[in-house]
Formats: C-alpha cells, structure tokens, sequence
C-alpha cells in the first residue's frame, strides 16, 4: 500500500472534519476522493501532503512513517484548485522551481522541464508568465511542476474545479491517459461522481468526516454499501421502502405481478430518448421513473393514467432507511 | 487558444487603450480638466516658481548656496539619515506587516490601531514626547538630545507606519496556496518567503520607501526640540532653509528648495527603476 491513514481524526473548532478515518490507497493506482463539500475530502489530502496535521492518528507514505514529516520533506506532489501558480514567475520557471530547491545541475534541470513541458503540452509557453495562460494551461503547468521534483504520490485537490465543462472534460480524460503514461500514485479529491467514475481506478466515498465506502467505480455503482452511497453516485428513487435507480423501474398497464405498486403517473416530460415519469403511488408516495421514448410509447402511457411498479430484476437496492426516516 | 494567447499577450491591449485616449468622452475630458487645474494650482505651479525663484538670481546663486560648509552638511545628514531610515523600515515595516496580518496574538488590535500614531500626532508633540523620553534627565537614562542619533531616531518615528501600510493589504490579499506549494515542493520556510513571498511584496515595500524617504528629508516639526540643530552636526534642511528665510535670504532658501526637489524626485525615479529590477530579477 502506497499511503496508509491509519485512525486520523481532525477537527477545526467544534466542527469534526474527519472521524477515525483509516483508508489504504494502492501503489501506481488513480484513486478517487468522492463526496460532498465540507465532507472532510480535501482535509484529508491535506493532511495526507503534510499542509494539515492530523490531531490523531498517523499516515505512512510508501511504508515511511510520515506524521510527523512538514510537507517539504514529504516528496509529495500537490496540485491546488486555483493552480497556486508562483505569479511572478516563467511557466518554466515555475516547473523549475523544485529542481531549484534540489540544486540539481542547471542542464539537467533545462532538459527535464524541457521534457515535462512536453508532457502537459506547453512547451512553447515556457517565456510565458502564468497571468498569459489560460485556466487549463495553468492547472497543466501546475501538474508539470508538482511531476517535476518525482514525487512519490501526487494529490489534486479538486483540479478541475474552476474550470469550464468542456476544459474539465478534455483535462480528465487528459489526466487519465498520463497517469497511464507516468504511472505515479495519484490520488484526487473530487465532488463530481461522473468524474470519478469516469477517471478512477478506485474510489473512497467520504461523508461527514467519515468513509462510507472505498471499492472500484463498477461495485460502488453495482453493490453500494447504503443509500447515500448509492444517491452520491447516480440518480435514486424510493419504491415500496427500497431505494433504486429511476430506470431500474418496470412499469405495467396491468396488475401483472403480485406485490406489484400501484400508481397514478402524475407528470411526464420527454427529455430528447428519455421519458420521465412521476408516478404518485395509492400510498401518497412519489417514485421517478426514467425509461426509453420506445417503450413509454409501446405502453401507451399518458398522465393520469394507472400502472403498477416493480423493481426491475437484478436491480441495484439498497432498503431506504435513511431517507424513510427524515420524511417521517 | 491562439486568439486567447494573443489578447493575453499585452501588446493589443495596451494599444486599445493608447487608441482611447486620444479620443476622450465629454465627460472625461471634463474630469481631466478640473483634476489638472487643481494639481497644477496646488503643485505645479508652487514649485515652478521655486525653480524661477532659485534660477532668477542664476547659476551663482546655487554655487554660493552649496558653498557653505553648513548648507552642505545639512543636505548630507538629511538625505543620509533619510535613507538608513528608509532601509530600517523597509526591513522593520514588512516585519511589522507580517506580524499583523499573519500572526494572532493578544494584543494585536491595538497595536494595528496604535501604528498609525506617528501620522496622526502633530510632529511637534512628536519632538516633545521623545524629547521627555531622551531628552535631559531621560527617565530611562538615554540621552541621545542634540546628536545624530536624535535625528535617525525622530525621523524614524515619523516614518514608520509608510511601509507598514503598503506592505499590510499586500499581504492579506497573497494567496496561501502558493506558499503551500512552494513547501510541498520541498522549500523551507526561509526561501518560500524569499522566493515566493517576497517578489509579491516589492512594489509595496518600494513604495512604502519612497514615501517614507519623502517624509524623512520633508521632516520638520519633530527635529526642532531633540536635535538641537546644531550647525554642521545636527541640522537638517528644512531647519537651514528656515534659517534663510528669517535671515531674509529668500534666494538661497529658493535655490535650496529647488535642491530638494531634485533630490525628491532622483530617489523616486531610483526607488523605481530598483523596485523593477528587484522585480524582474527573482
């Protein structure tokens, strides 16, 4: 195991950022830090980069004992949400500047910024100053840097997150395809689920300070631990005290199944191949349900019309404990 | 991103902008006018006619002036004192910043509010307060009345909160994140503030300086009581330039004058041409 957060717990005045937080996160893997804002994520990195100190508990970095290590003997790699750029600074200057500290020889230095500046496609910003790149030039060159010195992990910490859509897609796919290149341990703190799923080998779901689950994005979708889980990760709905995803739904015109739910579809919109219907059960409950334009339409639906719902088999459900709680 | 990297590159804006001036709204050109007229009645004006003045009685007049041992003397120890002044606070002052802005301890309020003292008090209570302190019979056994170290002393009093208030919201301002990422990449504290922190401060710090080298050779009102102005040892130009008026001598006080602006205006142009050169050099 790469980094090990063995029972870390923080807290900043009466709020409890972390918990008893213990995770193991593996060699060479890009691991996933999900969850909602001020959940503890990104304390979490901190404290794992040695910016943070935990109030208890203690991390290893590739099996050294680190707690007690500031962040510049650390060799971690840091990325910020808003780049951290040194202002005054070239972009090569920048990338240098750990070299620098090093007193690694002033060709060598000039060839390996070469070459990273290579890696994240810049190489002919190097007179640059950071204030002439854009957002996504400037979180590259913040990598470039933070690769520069051969970290032994590399963190991010939301890197994407001041960026527009379109940049924050073609820099993960991007941060995927060089972290397949340069192998490095990489961990990122994210509050996007699609951009976990999409860009993670692994991904630890941090909640309120504590971790709810850690598993790959296939069993986090597929097997999820409980609901909030299960509601971080994709759209959910309740069904006779389940929780389960909207298109996990079977809707019939008849009472075909025993112990299926009968309802009334209350609202229906079309969304392009999509129809979603809000269908209000004789209970008084809401369930959402999503299937194709095809067969709403081989079903006849319209609004006011009566159907009964089973959960689809094979379906992912988790019992709705939580949430039946906080209505009633 | 070609178009982006080419607006990013400066020079279209600066010509935009250059292009705009010449051609001014109503408005702004009304706002021009009255800021002109008024920097010219309270300035510019003032002060040509004290080059006028000086240049009336012609080029003898500066050479019998700057002849004088004692007139000589008087500029060497205001503009020397002005700048070891100036050098303390440029160290003191950002140390002072940076102990307010990033520090927390008991305390730190007042102090914040007692830095502005020396602006606010009239200088010649200044001079009667360090005159009680290190004047005869100094209660703490220093005194320093009617020597140099008087000089150094009142004018930095008078000049150190300059530098404490161009460095404070500089440095409230400066991102953490960058000094977070100068340590992650293995900096210690000493050269994350040389390189990462202190290339952010130079401009404040270069214009605290010259403000407070302006206020240094302008200072009056706290030197009359503690230095004792003694000719040749302890009296700076604003007393000698007194001197000539009372004496009636008006050309040499204009011809003077006309010294110090010279000097006011190299070491600002100086503090400037340095303060780029520190910047670009980091």
């Amino acid at each position: 195991m790469s980094i090990d957060v063995s029972q870390v717990s923080k807290r900043f005045g009466d709020f409890v950022a972390l918990d008893d937080v213990s995770v193991s996160l593996p060699t060479g893997q890009l691991t996933a830090l999900l969850g909602p804002s001020g959940g503890g994520k990104s304390t979490l990195l901190r404290i794992i980069a040695g910016l943070d100190s935990a109030d208890e508990g203690s991390i290893s970095i590739e099996g050294v004992e680190a707690t007690k290590l500031p962040a510049r003997k650390r060799n971690v790699g840091f990325v910020f949400q808003h780049y951290a750029v040194f202002k005054h600074m070239t972009v090569a200057k920048n990338v240098a500047f750990g070299l620098e500290i090093r007193k690694r020889p002033k060709d060598e230095i000039a060839h390996r910024v070469d070459e990273l500046l290579r890696l994240v496609h810049l190489q002919q910003f190097a007179h640059r100053l950071p204030s002439q790149l854009s957002g996504g030039q400037r979180q590259r060159m913040a990598l470039a840097r933070a690769l520069a010195v051969e970290p032994k992990v590399l963190l991010l910490d939301e890197p994407f997150g001041a960026l527009d859509a379109k940049v924050r897609k073609e820099l993960r796919d991007w941060l995927r395809r060089l972290h397949d290149e340069v192998h490095v341990t990489t961990v990122f703190v994210t509050h996007d689920q699609e951009e976990a799923l999409e860009v993670a080998d692994e991904i630890v779901v941090i909640n309120e300070g504590r971790v709810e689950q850690v598993g790959t994005p296939d069993t986090l979708y597929d097997e999820p631990a409980n609901d909030f889980v299960m509601g971080f990760l994709g759209e959910v709905t309740q069904l006779g005290g389940l929780t389960l995803r909207p298109h996990d739904i079977d809707v019939s015109t008849t009472p075909l199944l025993a112990g299926a739910t009968p309802g009334t579809i209350t609202r229906l919109l079309r969304v392009g191949f999509e129809v979603r219907a809000t269908v209000t059960t004789d209970a008084g409950e809401e369930v959402t349900v999503v299937m194709t334009r095809t067969s709403s339409r081989s079903l006849g639906l319209d609004q006011g019309a009566k159907v009964w719902l089973t959960p689809a088999s094979g379906a992912t459900t988790v019992p709705a404990m939580r949430s039946v709680a906080s209505v009633g | 991103m070609a178009t982006a990297s080419a607006v990013a590159d400066g020079r279209p804006a600066r010509w935009r902008r250059s292009a705009s001036s010449g051609s001014l709204t109503a408005g702004s050109s009304l706002g021009l006018g009255v800021a002109m007229i008024w920097f010219s009645l309270l300035v510019l004006i003032p002060l040509s006619a004290i080059v006028v003045k000086a240049a009336g009685g012609g080029w003898s007049t500066f050479e019998h002036v700057l002849a004088s041992e004692q007139t000589r003397s008087a500029l060497q120890l205001t503009v020397l004192s002005s700048l070891a002044v100036t050098a303390v606070n440029m160290v003191m002052g950002t140390m002072i910043a940076w102990m307010l802005v990033r520090d927390r301890f008991r305390g730190m309020g007042l102090l914040d509010l007692l830095i502005d003292i020396p602006f606010a008090m009239p200088t010649i209570v200044v001079g009667l307060v360090l005159l009680s302190l290190y004047g005869p019979d100094s209660p703490i056994g220093v005194e320093i009345q009617n020597t140099r170290w008087a000089v150094l002393l009142a004018m930095a009093f008078v000049t150190l909160p300059f530098i404490v208030r161009t460095v404070q919201p500089v440095l409230e301002e400066l991102d953490t994140d960058a000094e977070d990422a100068a340590a992650s990449l293995g900096a210690g504290r000493f050269t994350t503030f040389r390189r990462v922190i202190l290339p952010a401060l130079v401009p404040a710090i270069f214009a605290g300086a010259a403000l407070s080298f302006a206020r240094g050779i302008s200072e009056y009102g706290s030197l009359l009581l503690i230095s004792g102005n003694l000719p040749g040892r302890t009296e700076v130009v604003s007393v000698r330039l007194f001197s000539f008026l009372e004496g009636g001598n008006l050309a040499a006080a204009a011809a003077v004058a006309t010294v110090m602006l010279v000097v006011a205006l190299l070491a600002i142009v100086t503090l400037d041409i340095v303060q780029r050169r520190v910047a670009r050099r980091v």
